[in-house]
């Protein structure tokens, strides 16, 4: 120590903390009065199965003897709110000064062990602390070693860790009881005592493989109990005895499993029955519940009224006044939809591309026939390298069709299953035939259950909270029937094979305008997820196909009346730029100059147009690429260079966009630069009306306003609206930023004003204004609009926002031209569009594709277990409602991760397990094993019980309805045990039984236990009179008996 | 803040500079000053007339809360009838939401109901709305009263403020309150959405109450 070096200086030693156990002592005194459990007042006798019902609280603390680490842990049970308010005055530490009244209260009561020792209300708890259940404690502390490798096994160790809690407790007058962990962890013995002032309670243990037998009964252990009371007083008080015998049933005679549900055999049985690919599976393969723990007590009996003797025993199961259940689950049983699920989550991680999945079917197919492949070699090489184009939409298609039909019989997927799931998917694609079949179909929707009309509202929910397809869509159907394709035809090369099928069916329908059935139209519905979204988005341009097409049909017959080539003045400034001119092809085949060179176009424009004044001016720009037009092809627009480029680039980087927009802006200030004046009355003829503007007539003329037709902005998938918010975001928000936005955005404005001017010949921007933000239009107060002027009167002006010399507005009207909306350029590419859809289908890898069709399945996922959920379980329902939240976030997450569709599946699979259980339950207790006519309902509370509760009492005991049913439960398990076959007997096995005495109804109780009591003075006859207890347990290979015996320190 | 680091986040787009990053959409009528608001907001300046939003613009600020960074994308929106097609197109993964109205305009408070109702239908469920009356400075020309306003806001469930962009009055209790209310709303939920935290700092979580905020109407 460093206190004798200058002991000189420090004389004072603190000789109290020298030694290590002292050191011990005193710390645990510390931890003692930090837990204010010195003068702890009373507690009073635990209520009725309080112990499993209540709560416990744990307070933990590290102390060390030498370099040996203790934890103790003070464990009590927590004293409900409405307890007395002496308690809870008692219980706060803060009122320490009124705990003498609770003191003097308790003087007349029984200290908290005793009390705890003598109640038989909590005698066979079946969760609690193993110390609370041997010694029936509310409150003890326990000395453990801090690290499970640690043990103490040396006989002077304990006595002397014994002994320095024996001073502890002393000194701080603590009056709960304190274990200490011997030997190994798993062994559980404590030793431990506690201390009062008159008395001490020791608790010692035996633990043993094997009880000699004279001892392995309810006489012996009376034997053990009376010799260590050692009691001479007569007469003895006699011992009070509380007995649970527990028995095992393993074998569910009655209701084997697995019980095959519906559609797993089916299945199993490679059955390409309809109902197999249109349902996801369900339920358990092996029995979820294995057993069933029966356990029958007698409460506090008298010694003398009962005899269990190595010969005989009072104690008939069938006599016991208490009877409760256990059920013991199958740990993780295997489930068929979360073994679906999981199995579909790998496939997400594979990164193999169809090609690699599919193509070596092809190279086995090719082996088989080397010949050809051969000649076929030969061939492609002599022919001429020339002719290597890119190859064509349709040799694409027939090649990849015909690689399919190579390998029909080696596919994953049997031809005739995948003409089957393909008519699933596409029902339109049969004829009047199957039209039938879709009745039929929907009038299996109507026909619905009581049950499923309960969900029916849940169901509405899910479609509404969960990001993935409609029920009946095609993406769900698709979902569903590509992974039962992948657990039953071979995995990902099925899904990949499938896959490839649906595609060339997309591109098929797109080909040929069929619209993709199952899938509704308008804009993609971006609660869905995106692959629904780019089918809708598929349909979208179909439809548009479609119309353009009929279109054109109906155009070609009138063509020439729409072939006016007029100049309209439009404003003030009359914008010179020719507009709406439609080239006779001679003449653009004179004028058109090449696209590339926008710029010098629109400079020749000007030229040509100061010379030819009254010609027809026109900039032909070639439309078989980039500018397809409503109209055919032939016809030549005049040359618009204005910003609709911004439109498409939207899809485009960021710099390409911007040069884009500088390049339109230029030439459309050439544009204005070029404005002559022609005066003049409008020339052209309206187009494009689509009905009057209310009562509007327009400023200058004082025509009736007109609603022209408009382009529909172009729809959008989720992906494409994040990339074009991208694209804006990176301009960032610097004002240059927040104007090349507006550009890009500006064609849509564009097209309007077209479409406006094109049906409102003469119009100006107020009148647009007027049509389009009327807010902006500010009308003169006091003066009443007078609507048969015809010239233009000053009855109003624009808002101060609109006259912002060079607003965007101002600007975009100045470019317009007039162009109906047919003629114009279109918003929307519909053939562009859907190119794109078309190829990000097709270059999906099937890993990929899998993820997409995740939020679906889990969505089917979730309806499934929700069908299947015919018992009403409160836990499922949280459950449920639990899985839902989760896959709602989940679905909803911009970034799909596979981790949190674990998480998700988990707790799906959780779901089935738990209906599985119920439905493994209610086969087992049938009411065709009910004896008594109207104890259904009986049963089924019992049922639900076992569901909810880990200890369940039977009602009535062995008498009441579901004790019956499971003692014929035991009795047929007996039965088969004993291997006796009597086929004859089955229904009433039971009757069988009771006449053949060899095979008793029940098997040996595989757990017995013991709890004896008595109130003896001790050691000597003369002492206090004090409670003691032993409690045993009579496991096979695993004997216990823990006795807690009192001690009166005065009178000894 | 963001205003004077613009052109160097302009530079580095993948700013990570933050712990939160929260969209947030600026809705209603035409001319309501929605655009004002935002660039009082922002950038602190009002101009009499900005030029009529096209489709959709937005600006960036970054603010503190709790020692946190939360960056503000806000976007603004066109009021004009032709663009809700566009615009709602953009309310799906906002955060939040800003429903003005101008207290100087009936038109435009009749239709904060239909707003109200694009919200619902477009955007996610846990998104927040907060009711604004805007350019409460014209006290002459108001025809929707306070009381109005408020009603309706209660009547929606809506938190509600009358602001003025060209006063510089509430705009910034507006802001403060509704990324107030968005960060009540993510501690609220047990496992919040991870792709809303910043992956540098992953696994930090706003667990603090908010500090109390003055929500009444200042004016």
């Amino acid at each position: 120590m460093a206190a004798d070096e200058e002991a000189d200086v420090f004389e004072i030693t603190d000789f109290t903390t020298a030694s290590e156990w002292e050191r011990f002592i005193s710390r645990l005194e510390e931890i003692l009065h930090g837990w204010k459990l010195v003068n702890h007042p009373n507690r009073g006798p635990a209520l009725k199965d309080v112990y499993t019902s209540g709560d416990w609280e744990e307070k933990s603390e590290d102390i060390f003897f030498a370099d040996f680490k203790f934890t103790v842990t003070f464990i009590y049970l927590k004293v409900p709110e409405s307890g007395g308010t002496d308690k809870k005055e008692s219980q706060s530490p803060e009122q320490e000064t009124e705990q003498d009244n609770a003191d003097d209260e308790s003087d007349g009561t029984l200290p908290t062990v005793f009390v705890d020792m003598m109640n038989m209300d909590n005698d066979f708890p079946f969760r609690a602390h193993c110390l609370c259940r041997w010694y029936g404690l509310q409150e003890f502390i326990v000395a453990a070693p801090a690290s499970n490798s640690d043990v103490i096994e040396n006989e002077s160790r304990m006595k002397l860790l014994m002994s320095s809690i024996s001073i502890a407790l002393h000194n701080t007058e603590c009056k709960v009881p304190l274990f200490v962990q011997f030997q190994q962890w798993w062994r559980k013995i404590y030793s431990g005592m506690c201390v009062m002032p008159d008395s001490t309670v020791e608790y010692e243990m035996v633990h043993l493989k094997k009880l000699p037998s004279q001892y392995n009964h309810l006489e012996g252990l009376l034997d053990i109990f009376k010799g260590k009371l050692g009691s001479t007083v007569s007469p003895r008080p006699p011992v009070s005895v509380s007995v649970r015998f527990t028995y095992v049933l393993q074998e569910w005679v009655n209701s084997p499993w697995p019980q095959s549900p519906p559609d797993f055999s089916s299945s199993l049985e490679g059955d390409v029955g309809c109902s197999d690919f249109r349902i996801l599976p369900f339920g358990a393969c092996e029995d979820p519940v294995s057993e069933l723990h029966l356990s029958c007590t007698w409460p506090s009996l008298s010694e003398d009224m009962i005899v269990e003797n190595q010969v005989y025993s009072d104690l008939d199961p069938l006599q016991a006044p208490q009877w409760t259940v256990r059920i013991q689950m199958t740990e993780d049983p295997q489930c068929l939809l979360g073994e679906y699920l999981k199995n579909c989550l790998q496939l997400c991680h594979r990164k193999e591309t169809t090609d690699e999945l599919l193509g070596c079917l092809f190279t086995e197919d090719s082996d088989n026939d080397q010949g050809a492949d051969i000649s076929q070699a030969l061939q492609r090489l002599t022919q001429p390298s020339v002719s290597y184009n890119m190859p064509s939409l349709t040799t694409v298609m027939s090649q990849a069709s015909s690689r399919l039909r190579i390998k029909a019989e080696e596919a994953p997927v049997p031809t005739e299953l995948l003409n089957e799931i393909l008519l699933y998917l596409f029902p339109d694609a049969k004829d009047s035939e199957n039209t039938e079949k879709e009745g039929s179909k929907d009038e299996d929707s109507d026909e619905l259950t009581e049950d499923e009309m309960r969900h029916q509202t849940y169901f509405k929910q899910l479609s509404k909270d969960l990001k993935s397809s409609p029920v009946n869509s095609v993406v769900h159907k698709l979902a569903v029937s590509l992974f039962t394709v992948n657990y039953h035809h071979g995995g990902l090369r099925a899904v990949a094979h499938l896959w490839q099928e649906f595609v060339l069916e997309m591109r098929y329908r797109l080909e040929n305008n069929y619209f993709i059935s199952g899938v509704e139209n308008g804009q993609p519905n971006m609660g869905s997820c995106l692959l629904h979204q780019k089918l809708q988005m598929l349909n979208c341009c179909i439809e548009r196909k479609i119309k353009r097409e009929q279109l054109h049909k109906g155009y070609t017959g009138r063509r020439h009346s729409t072939d006016v080539t007029d100049l309209i003045p439009t404003d003030d400034n009359y914008i010179g730029c020719p507009e709406d001119v439609s080239m006779e092809t001679d003449d653009a085949m004179n004028i058109s100059v090449s696209e590339t060179a926008d710029n010098n176009e629109s400079c020749e424009n000007e030229h040509r147009a100061s010379e030819q004044a009254n010609m027809r001016l026109a900039s032909n720009v070639d439309s078989s690429s980039e500018d397809e037009f409503f109209e055919c092809a032939e016809e030549n627009q005049s040359g618009r260079t204005e910003p609709v480029a911004g439109a498409e680039m939207v899809a485009r980087s960021e710099m390409a966009g911007e040069n884009t927009i500088v390049q339109s802006m230029s030439t459309s200030s050439l544009a204005s630069n070029t404005s002559f004046k022609i005066s003049g009355i409008p020339q052209h003829r309206p187009e494009g009306r689509l009905t009057p503007c209310g009562d509007l007539k327009l400023l200058r003329s004082g025509e009736q306003m007109y609603i022209p037709v408009t382009q529909e902005p172009s729809p959008m998938t989720e992906d494409m609206l994040d990339e074009q918010a991208e694209v804006l975001a990176k301009l960032g928000s610097s004002p240059e930023g927040t104007q090349l936005r507006a550009k890009m955005q500006s064609a849509c404005l564009l097209s309007d004003m077209e479409s406006f001017k094109a049906a409102n010949p003469g119009c100006a921007l107020e009148d647009f204004v007027r049509w389009y933000s009327p807010r902006d239009w500010i009308p003169n107060e006091g003066e009443e609009p007078d609507n048969e002027m015809p010239l233009p009167g000053e009855k109003g002006q624009l808002s101060q926002r609109m006259l912002i010399p060079g607003n965007m507005w101002v600007e975009v009207w100045q470019s317009a031209q007039a162009i109906p909306a047919h003629r114009q350029k279109r918003l929307f590419d519909d053939t562009k569009e859907a190119e794109k859809i078309l190829h990000f289908l097709s270059a999906m890898k099937p890993g990929a594709v899998v993820l997409h069709l995740l939020p679906c399945l889990v969505h089917a996922a979730i309806i499934r277990v929700i069908e299947n959920d015919d018992s009403d379980i409160p836990k499922l329902r949280m459950l449920l409602d639990q899985v839902i939240g989760k896959a709602a976030k989940v679905l909803r997450s911009p970034h799909q991760e596979i981790r949190r569709y674990e998480d998700l599946i988990k707790m799906i699979s959780l779901a089935e397990v738990v209906i599985a259980r119920a439905k493994s339950l209610k086969t087992k207790f049938t009411e065709e094993l009910l004896d008594q006519p109207g104890a259904e309902e009986e049963l089924n509370y019992f049922v639900s019980n076992l569901l909810q509760h880990p200890e369940v009492s039977i009602r009535g005991g062995p008498c009441g309805p579901a004790g019956s049913v499971i003692h014929k439960l035991f009795i047929a398990a007996q039965k088969s045990s004993y291997l006796v076959l009597d086929d004859e007997t089955e229904e009433n096995s039971g009757e069988a039984y009771r006449q053949s005495p060899t095979i008793p109804d029940f098997p040996n109780p595989s757990g017995r236990e013991y709890i004896l009591r008595t109130w003896v003075p001790r050691p000597a006859p003369y002492s206090k009179t004090l409670p003691h207890r032993m409690y045993c347990v009579l496991v096979d290979n695993d004997y216990r008996l823990a006795g807690a015996f009192s001690h009166d320190t005065i009178f000894q | 803040m963001a205003s004077a680091n613009d052109s160097k986040w302009q530079k580095d787009a993948a700013d990570q500079n933050f712990d939160y990053m929260f969209k947030l959409l600026i809705i209603g009528n035409s001319s309501v000053g929605k655009t004002s608001f935002l660039f009082r907001y922002a950038d602190d300046s009002f101009t009499s007339a900005f030029v009529s939003t096209v489709g959709i613009d937005f600006k960036v600020k970054t603010v503190f809360r709790q020692d946190k960074r939360v960056k503000l994308q806000i976007w603004d929106t066109a009021g004009q009838e032709r663009y809700r097609t566009i615009t709602t197109a953009y309310y799906r993964g906002a955060m939040g939401f800003i429903l003005m109205y101008d207290v100087t305009n009936e038109e435009s408070f009749n239709a904060v109901q239909d707003w109200c109702t694009q919200i619902k239908t477009y955007s996610w469920d846990n998104a927040q709305v907060v009711l604004v009356g805007n350019k409460c400075d014209l006290e002459d020309e108001r025809v929707v009263s306070t009381e109005r306003g408020k009603q309706l806001a209660d009547q929606l469930g809506l938190e509600f403020f009358e602001t003025s962009a060209k006063e510089n009055i509430n705009v910034k209790a507006v802001f403060e309150r509704l990324v107030d209310i968005i960060c009540d709303k993510m501690s609220e939920s047990l496992d919040s959405d991870p792709t809303l935290v910043n992956s540098q700092t992953k696994g930090t979580r706003l667990t603090e109450n908010p500090s109390p905020q003055n929500s009444g109407c200042q004016c």
